[in-house]
């Protein structure tokens, strides 16, 4: 039994729903990922922090399967899925992202079409389904605008015209239509008002204790990293130097480096 | 024995203009068409004598098929006497010495732009349309390398997305002609830009489609009884134009589609698009009896 | 026939172009050889769009157009596809030709020298008004020079891989018989090498400046250096059945290489080439080919962006085409268009639903 099984008990009741082995990536010379391991348990949350080059961002687009590793695996349990995700070809990667994973991206222009409708933006993954039923693609989309606490009448105003917390919101919608195994969250509030950086994330802790949604958030913020995360990993120059429970890691952080950040944060 | 003697005196033009080599291309071409119904095939399009835009997929094809004992009809926007359709038809007839007809029934091959004639078509005809954009995901992806790749993923999200915006948008949806169509249940193709009134004729047909693009540089097809199902949701039903209660001023002739003209003082008259269906139905008031084949819609109601 | 009246489509078009062709009149042999004599950097840039090497062609295509660039080229160009391929010929390598004028404009001086050749560069722009007062314009004599250039030069190109500043281009392994040949094959991208440089080659030459030009001022990323630009005459050499191979004939061509210093620690080049002696042209569309790897999608210097509009009889025709009565277009629209004016006076559930 791991220190973390001990420690969090009703964690490991069940299996992870995530589970990562030995993922390593090279760019040419750059070091990406130095054999990384993780896992995620169902209704987690991950944070995962790093100065930018630390790795962080490229470990999440393979979770997003937008990137494949030199080596490692990558496993999600679910239904009908390979023992290692990389195994799939382009188009079934297309199809598990659209239908299982969530993603918001800092950059709300390459996670939305920002002259379609928001509905619509939310509307296209439930497409991509297979839904044909028009009123069922209206109830579905303003349910899961509703849900990231967007303003409904605004529904059909394209992204272009929102504010930038209001086009997070979109693409959280959108993340969420499908009610996917895993949403992942790059760097969601980055750029934005703290004002409006706190209602954001208050919306996504309510989300994530109303539906037990297994998260993995990625952020260089400290402050967002502890409002949300049960457990922390903390990578630099590709490699985890240091992973644990929130409280513990920032309480009493063993690495330099982790005991550096945390300081400086506080 | 001279050389002279083994060789065809020497030409100016092939038969059917095109050479040996495009015309097989061109067969090959089409034959990729019929086996993957709906799908783009690209092909060379060569050059011909009538400017690109204007014909020139279409005329490859007509020139590919035509032979001395072969009838051709030539319409655009569905009259045979407009001008462009009278240019490609006279050329047709000078380099193939193929018969020429203005009547539906009596041709072998139609080649049309942007109409399917009234009268049904029958399994020893071919249609050939004209096709301007053959991509249904030009709206949604300019970039045909990315759009070829995702017409291979039958990634069709954001195309069903613009028919989501219309309708928010609008109450409706706004497309008009070249409706995108599901064939055979795997390829969204862009039916050319034939009204929606035309679309439902495709669909298990008893004749083959050739769609050809020559600027753009692809050919596909609907083979006969082949399904062809306009993207619609579920819950809003596909709708033609508005012309079943029309009525045509010169023809008498109600339930097809019209063309309107716009009147001196306000409102307006509607004639037939389908010239040579007006026509006969003149030709018949005046005490003539040409034959008229069956349509594919009575009274306005598209038959099945 | 009460229809007949409206049915006059083929007397209409007959008599249109009757009307068109009495501004030209007469076409005689005279007015052809006139018209090669008199235009050749005209008959050389219809040529290279065309991709048919046919001075005596493009000259009737141009008499029989009165001028009309577009059209003339589409006359050749229709003319040309019926033609059979007989042969690839011998490929040219760029120091093998009879050189005109080779310049460079990254070196002051460069082995086998600067050769000016025949050029309006430094000439000043005057109307030679004199001439319509009666008054012939008659250029003056060239002088030769005490020694005459070689006619053949080397390639700066080999000099800079020699150096080692440029990387060897790689040999591409097609046989020669099987070299991709775009006016058989349709054009697919990521083009093949062969497909790009052959699409340059007979490219709009007003299309392919406004592209380049639009690189060259900073919508790409790489700015042209000319490296060397060639004027040449060169010789086609095609095999006889009988295994001989001879020269049968001599075509113009141009061709240009721009570099950029760019590159990560050599140079880049650029390069296109085409019939005909047209300066513009070959700069352009090397400035094009230079900018095109990785350029962003739907950039004008990426590679599907550019070979596809600057496509002379499909862009011109295509452009014209919008001449054509598009009514049953136009009706289906509006058909869309009044009812959901029709929506708007009776609120749809859509929109009710909307409001809740």
């Amino acid at each position: 039994m791991t220190a973390l099984a001990k420690a969090m008990p009703q964690l490991v009741t069940a299996e992870p729903l995530m589970r990562f082995d030995s993922l390593s990536k090279r760019y040419g010379p750059v070091v990406a990922l130095d054999d990384v391991s993780a896992h995620v348990y169902p209704g987690e949350v991950l944070g995962i922090v790093g100065e930018s080059g630390s790795g962080k961002s490229t470990l999440l687009r393979m979770m997003n399967l937008q990137e494949s590793p030199d080596a490692g695996t990558y496993a999600l349990d679910l239904p009908d899925l390979p023992p290692n995700l990389f195994d799939l070809d382009r188009f079934e990667r297309r199809m598990l992202c659209a239908r299982r994973i969530g993603i918001v991206y800092q950059n709300p222009h390459q996670g939305l079409l920002m002259k379609n409708s928001s509905s619509g933006n939310v509307a296209e993954r439930l497409l991509i389904a297979g839904e044909r039923r028009f009123h069922v693609l209206r109830e579905k989309a303003r349910g899961a605008l509703d849900a990231s606490e967007f303003p409904l009448d605004r529904m059909d105003a394209p992204p272009v015209e929102l504010s930038g917390g209001m086009q997070q919101r979109v693409q959280l919608a959108k993340a969420i239509a499908l009610e996917p195994a895993l949403l992942l969250l790059d760097e969601p509030t980055t750029g934005l008002d703290v004002s409006v950086q706190a209602l954001v994330l208050d919306t996504l802790k309510r989300l994530q204790q109303d539906r037990r949604m297994t998260m993995v958030l990625v952020s260089h913020d400290l402050g967002v990293i502890r409002t949300m995360a049960d457990r922390v990993m903390v990578m630099r120059q590709g490699k985890v130097v240091e992973e644990g429970l929130a409280d513990q890691v920032f309480q009493d952080p063993q690495h330099a480096y982790t005991q550096q950040l945390v300081h400086a944060k506080l | 024995m001279t050389l002279a003697s083994l060789t065809r005196p020497w030409r100016a033009f092939s038969y059917g203009f095109l050479d040996a080599s495009a015309k097989r291309e061109m067969r090959r071409k089409m034959i990729k068409a019929v086996a993957v119904p709906g799908c783009q095939m690209p092909y060379a399009s060569r050059e011909v004598p009538i400017a690109r835009g204007w014909g020139t997929g279409g005329l490859q094809v007509t020139l590919t098929l035509v032979n001395p004992k072969s009838v051709v009809k030539v319409i655009d926007q569905g009259a045979d006497d407009s001008v462009n359709a009278a240019s490609i038809r006279r050329f047709l007839t000078r380099v193939s010495g193929a018969g020429a007809t203005n009547d539906t029934l009596a041709a072998s091959l139609i080649q049309s732009r942007h109409r399917i004639p009234e009268e049904k078509l029958r399994a020893d005809q071919i249609l050939i349309l004209q096709v301007p954009n053959p991509e249904p995901l030009r709206p949604v992806e300019p970039n045909m390398s990315a759009a070829r790749q995702m017409h291979a993923d039958a990634d069709y999200g954001r195309l069903w997305l613009t028919l989501y915006e219309q309708i928010v948008r609008s109450g409706r949806v706004m497309q008009g002609a070249s409706y995108p169509s599901m064939v055979n249940g795997r390829h969204v193709m862009s039916p050319s830009p034939i009204p929606r009134w035309d679309v439902p004729k495709l669909h298990m047909a008893d004749h083959l489609t050739i769609l050809s693009a020559g600027r753009e540089k692809r050919i596909f097809a609907v083979p006969p009884h082949t399904r062809v199902e306009p993207l619609v949701f579920d819950d809003v039903p596909y709708r033609v134009e508005d012309h079943a209660g029309l009525t045509c001023a010169r023809s008498g002739l109600t339930g097809y589609f019209m063309n309107e003209i716009p009147q001196d003082g306000g409102g307006s008259a509607h004639e037939v698009s389908d010239s040579e269906l007006g026509v006969k139905a003149i030709r018949r008031a005046e005490g003539e009896d040409p034959e008229i084949g069956a349509t594919w819609y009575v009274d306005g109601e598209m038959q099945r | 026939m009460a229809y007949v009246a409206t049915r006059g489509g083929e007397r209409a078009i007959e008599q249109a172009e009757r009307m068109y062709r009495a501004q030209t009149g007469r076409i005689t042999p005279s007015r052809v050889k006139e018209i090669g004599a008199a235009l050749p950097a005209l008959v050389d840039r219809v040529m290279g769009e065309a991709s048919l090497y046919a001075p005596d062609l493009a000259a009737l295509a141009l008499a029989q157009s009165g001028g009309d660039l577009y059209e003339a080229l589409l006359l050749l160009r229709a003319w040309r596809t019926t033609q059979p391929r007989l042969q690839v010929a011998e490929p040219v390598a760029a120091d093998e030709g009879f050189t005109h004028r080779r310049i460079s404009a990254a070196f002051k001086d460069i082995p086998g020298g600067q050769i000016l050749g025949p050029t309006l560069d430094y000439a000043h722009r005057l109307l030679a008004t004199q001439v319509l007062e009666g008054e012939a314009y008659k250029p003056a004599a060239v002088t030769p020079a005490a020694t005459p250039a070689p006619a053949r030069h080397p390639s700066l190109a080999a000099w800079q891989v020699a150096q080692g500043l440029v990387e060897p281009p790689m040999a591409d392994p097609v046989d020669r018989d099987a070299i991709p040949d775009l006016t058989r094959e349709p054009l697919l991208f990521p083009a093949k090498r062969a497909h790009t440089l052959q699409s340059l080659a007979r490219a709009d030459t007003g299309g392919t400046l406004a592209l380049g030009y639009s690189a060259m001022r900073g919508y790409g990323t790489a700015h042209p250096t000319v490296n060397e630009l060639r004027l040449s005459e060169v010789e086609v050499r095609v095999r006889h059945p009988r295994g001989v191979t001879f020269s049968a004939g001599r075509v113009k061509t141009s061709q240009a290489e721009v570099v950029t210093t760019k590159g990560k620690d050599r140079l880049r080049l650029g390069f296109a080439a085409t019939l005909g002696w047209n300066e513009v042209k070959v700069i352009s569309a090397a400035t094009l080919d230079l900018n095109s790897p990785g350029a962003p999608k739907n950039s004008p210097v990426n590679e599907e962006f550019f070979l596809y509009h600057t496509e002379p009889v499909e862009s011109s025709g295509f452009c014209i085409h919008f001449k054509l009565p598009h009514y049953v277009t136009f009706q289906s629209s509006l058909d869309a268009l009044r009812g959901a004016q029709a929506k708007k006076e009776a609120p749809t559930p859509a929109k009710t639903e909307e409001t809740a």
